[in-house]
């Protein structure tokens, strides 16, 4: 099964701060809230399937760089 | 198996580096967090931050705190056995540690967990990686 990549920098765009609920084909933000225990509120009668992604304006210490 | 194209990630434009990323659910017992990891062959072990530890309910600060190094200094985690994480409908058991003081988004799985389960084979010259899990009896 082929995945395709996901574009964060495209689903936190939007946003300033806070924390995103994304769908489960990874191609748009579902919640948002300001703090993760917000946005999960925000999810909890859903049955959408979510995944939770901070929103920060530089990950690069995700992956590490120079 | 599984084929996943890497990740864009923001902040990374200016040096172009994506990123191999994968969605995972971690479990603690009721408690379900579903989120993204680092596939990370240089990590010893999986990491997560104290908010994603928090969200599934860990008593990570029960847990007497180690500390560790790294390539970007030293940091204080705090070790917790057999949790659950879930990928692509592959379930397995890992210790993670707990990692303070460290972004929220920071999640990373390494080689004493995921690369234990699965054949994983990056393609950075195509931005992707493969990983194919292992039919354990």
């Amino acid at each position: 099964m082929i995945h395709k990549g996901i574009n964060f920098r495209a689903l936190v765009k939007n946003y300033k701060n806070g924390w995103i609920a994304i769908s489960k084909k990874f191609d748009r933000v579902l919640y948002h809230g300001i703090t993760l225990k917000e946005t999960m509120k925000k999810t909890k009668n859903t049955k959408d399937r979510v995944y939770y992604f901070p929103v920060e304006k530089n990950y690069s210490h995700f992956v590490g760089t120079l | 198996m599984h084929t996943i194209k890497y990740s864009i990630l923001p902040g990374l434009e200016r040096t172009g580096v994506l990123a191999p990323v994968i969605p995972v659910t971690f479990k603690n017992s009721v408690y379900e967090f579903p989120t993204f990891a680092l596939v990370d062959s240089g990590a010893e072990q999986g990491l997560i931050s104290t908010v994603i530890a928090d969200a599934l309910h860990i008593n990570w600060k029960s847990i007497p705190r180690k500390s560790g190094i790294a390539t970007s200094g030293n940091f204080l985690f705090h070790p917790i056995k057999d949790i659950t994480a879930v990928i692509f409908d592959y379930e397995f058991n890992l210790d993670i540690n707990v990692v303070e003081g460290i972004n929220a988004f920071k999640c990373i799985l390494g080689r004493r967990d995921l690369f234990q389960k699965a054949t994983i084979v990056f393609e950075g010259f195509k931005n992707k990686f493969k990983i194919e899990f292992r039919e354990l009896n």
